[in-house]
């Protein structure tokens, strides 16, 4: 049985491109994705591009004035579009910026003379349109990307992990960092990376999200309990959490 | 008892030569802590250890397990069940953990029979190790009756300092002995060590339950409206680690993953958790223990009470791994011990009431 191949696209906005290499390195690893879909769009790869898409993967935050038109056009044409990426689910490290005005953080970043500068607070893509699916992460999971490939083909939306980072953290048996005092967020985190970094003796970052069903406080008040300080909690919040933190936000 | 002595100096020539024939699943020490590991030519296991974070469970019904896989050719779709052919050897394995698999027996065994665990329990003989200090500050084994060997072993070993004492318990153990290991028959003087290092054995677990065992599911049943498990429930970070880590803890979570080729799949089950708020989650999007509390009553109930009733054999085998493991300290020794103080206290005061 063959089954014509999905038409999809990838589009990039406010990132680092880790997402989209992520991506075009999966390719390499699984170059039986290409029998699988058709890419009619993809800025990091190729320079031909075609409408008609189907699937629409878009990675990165929106910051630009214009992002917001683009992100629409691909909205209407797309039949289902997915947040590729901590940037566009949850607006990734960009977020950092949403504890003070853009003034502020163009001054932290370019100095006084800035001119020009239009850049707005990063905001996850389902703030301007909706979205249908997330592979979370920075970067991405390259699992979980071809999972994702899989479920679309067989159509049905991806599904990922709600149990917290601990879960694949214990079962691979890594020493837990909070237990020894460290600074994690794992267990309010959506597991599904393999624990990479509790792994590697980093505590977890939040790359992932937050998830919907999660003891905040209990995590803060264990942060306390092990010594560390509520700057050392915040600190952490503001790398990818701070979308999710209503309570940290400064919006511009 | 039949009892023969193994000089601990004749050990890693008999677990080589066991080597040659089986896998063998043994504590290992493995980046500053002792983990159940496949033993590798030239690794030696570590027959010291106290405690490790994943019990020897895992040897039998692994973390993660392919059940099924799936492959389709020219239209046809093919289903071939994964079960291991290997035979194995799990050696150190204490007594609590070895109650806990005779849990597990009965649980795969009876009802649906389970033809991975049946299969890979079959096929694995079990060398266990007599515990004569606690392992962790948290094991309360002595109490919940788990402290002294249970029958469901193959060969047992008691540290008698330069060797030690060997029971058999089974045929298949008695084959080992002779077929692997240098040892020679029990002389009365080895009797008389292994009496000592069993009865003085008994005093170092001070640990314990403040009520008797059996009394437990008792007290369970009357403190299912208990405060506590709100209290808790406010401290719970639902990570699920005191599920993972219990070597009674049998709930599993089976997922199917197609490739991209949509030809061939696997059908795979991961160790589960209650703890998760996504456990009770069902059809229709309704969860029925959406409160943490809620789940850790759960958890509680199955390990006092619950399993207890279903399967006539402990729940909870008091070896403290899901105590060291909680990143916020709810231990079940003192979840126990609490709800036991409160209940003497109400029936100290319906006693004053009556007088
Ligand atoms: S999620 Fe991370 S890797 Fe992906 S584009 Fe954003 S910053 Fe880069
Ligand atoms: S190290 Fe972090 S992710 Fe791992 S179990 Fe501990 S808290 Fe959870
Ligand atoms: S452990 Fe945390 S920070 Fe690291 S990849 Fe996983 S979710 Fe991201
Ligand atoms: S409930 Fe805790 S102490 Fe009891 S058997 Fe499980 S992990 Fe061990
Ligand atoms: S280990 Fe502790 S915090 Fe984690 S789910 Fe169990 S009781 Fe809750």
């Amino acid at each position: 049985m063959t089954h014509p191949r999905a038409k999809i696209a990838f589009f990039d906005f406010a990132g680092c491109e880790g997402c989209q290499l992520t991506v075009l390195d999966t390719l390499q690893t699984h170059p039986e994705l290409l029998q699988a879909v058709e890419i009619l769009e993809f800025r990091e790869s190729m320079s031909e591009r075609e409408d008609g898409y189907e699937i629409a993967f878009i990675e990165g935050s929106c910051v630009w004035p214009m992002d917001e038109e683009r992100l629409r056009k691909i909205r209407a044409q797309a039949k289902i579009v997915v947040a590729l990426g901590a940037c566009a689910h949850i607006a990734g490290v960009n977020s950092i910026r949403r504890s003070m005005s853009p003034e502020k953080a163009a001054e932290i970043v370019y100095g006084r003379e800035v001119q020009n500068y239009v850049t707005k607070s990063a905001r996850p893509i389902d703030a301007i349109i909706p979205v249908d699916a997330v592979l979370p992460g920075c970067p991405i999971d390259r699992h979980e990307f071809l999972r994702a490939v899989s479920m679309l083909l067989q159509g049905t939306l991806p599904q990922i992990p709600s149990d917290p980072v601990c879960v694949e953290c214990r079962l691979d048996e890594n020493r837990c960092l909070l237990l020894r005092g460290q600074a994690c967020m794992g267990p309010i985190t959506r597991g599904g990376c393999g624990a990479i970094c509790p792994a590697f003796g980093v505590g977890c970052e939040g790359c992932r999200g937050m998830l919907a069903d999660m003891n905040f406080e209990g995590l803060r008040e264990q942060f306390l309990a092990n010594g560390l300080s509520l700057a050392d909690f915040e600190r952490r919040i503001s790398m990818f959490l701070s979308e999710q933190t209503p309570t940290l936000q400064v919006r511009a | 008892m039949l009892l023969k002595i193994l000089s601990k100096s004749d050990l890693p020539d008999a677990v080589e030569r066991l080597g040659q024939r089986y896998r063998i699943i043994a504590p290992m020490l493995h980046e500053g802590q002792t983990v159940f590991k496949e033993l590798l030519p030239g690794d030696a296991p570590d027959m010291e250890y106290r405690t490790t974070p994943l019990p020897p469970k895992k040897a039998l019904l692994p973390p993660r397990e392919e059940l099924i896989q799936l492959q389709s050719t020219n239209g046809e779709s093919r289903l071939e069940p994964v079960l291991d052919v290997q035979p194995a050897v799990l050696l150190g394995v204490h007594t609590c953990d070895l109650h806990a698999i005779g849990l597990l027996d009965k649980v795969f065994t009876e009802g649906v029979p389970d033809q991975h665990y049946i299969n890979r329990r079959r096929l694995t003989k079990i060398i266990s190790l007599e515990c004569l200090e606690p392992c962790s500050e948290h094991s309360f084994c002595k109490s919940m009756g788990t402290l002294a060997v249970p029958e469901s072993f193959d060969l047992h070993l008691t540290d008698l300092g330069s060797d030690y004492a060997v029971e058999i318990g089974s045929k298949a153990g008695l084959n080992l002995l002779w077929k692997f290991f240098t040892i020679r028959d029990a002389g009365d003087d080895d009797y008389a060590r292994l009496n000592k290092a069993m009865s003085e054995k008994w005093s170092r677990f001070n640990y314990r339950l403040d009520i008797d065992a059996t009394e437990l599911p008792g007290l369970m049943s009357l403190n299912y409206a208990d405060e506590l498990w709100e209290e808790l429930g406010q401290q719970c970070l639902s990570c699920g680690a005191c599920n993972l880590v219990c070597p009674t803890c049998f709930c599993f979570d089976v997922q199917d993953e197609i490739d991209v080729d949509l030809r061939s799949g696997v059908r795979t089950r991961v160790w589960d958790s209650c703890q998760l708020a996504r456990f009770a989650l069902v059809a229709g999007g309704h969860n029925f223990r959406i409160r943490r509390g809620d789940r850790l009553r759960h958890r509680f109930m199955r390990k006092g009470k619950y399993i207890q009733e279903m399967y006539d054999r402990p729940g909870c085998v008091g070896c403290g791994r899901c105590a060291q493991a909680c990143p916020v300290d709810i231990k079940p020794l003192d979840v126990f011990n609490r709800l036991a103080a409160g209940h003497v206290n109400q029936s100290e005061m319906k006693k004053e009431a009556i007088v």
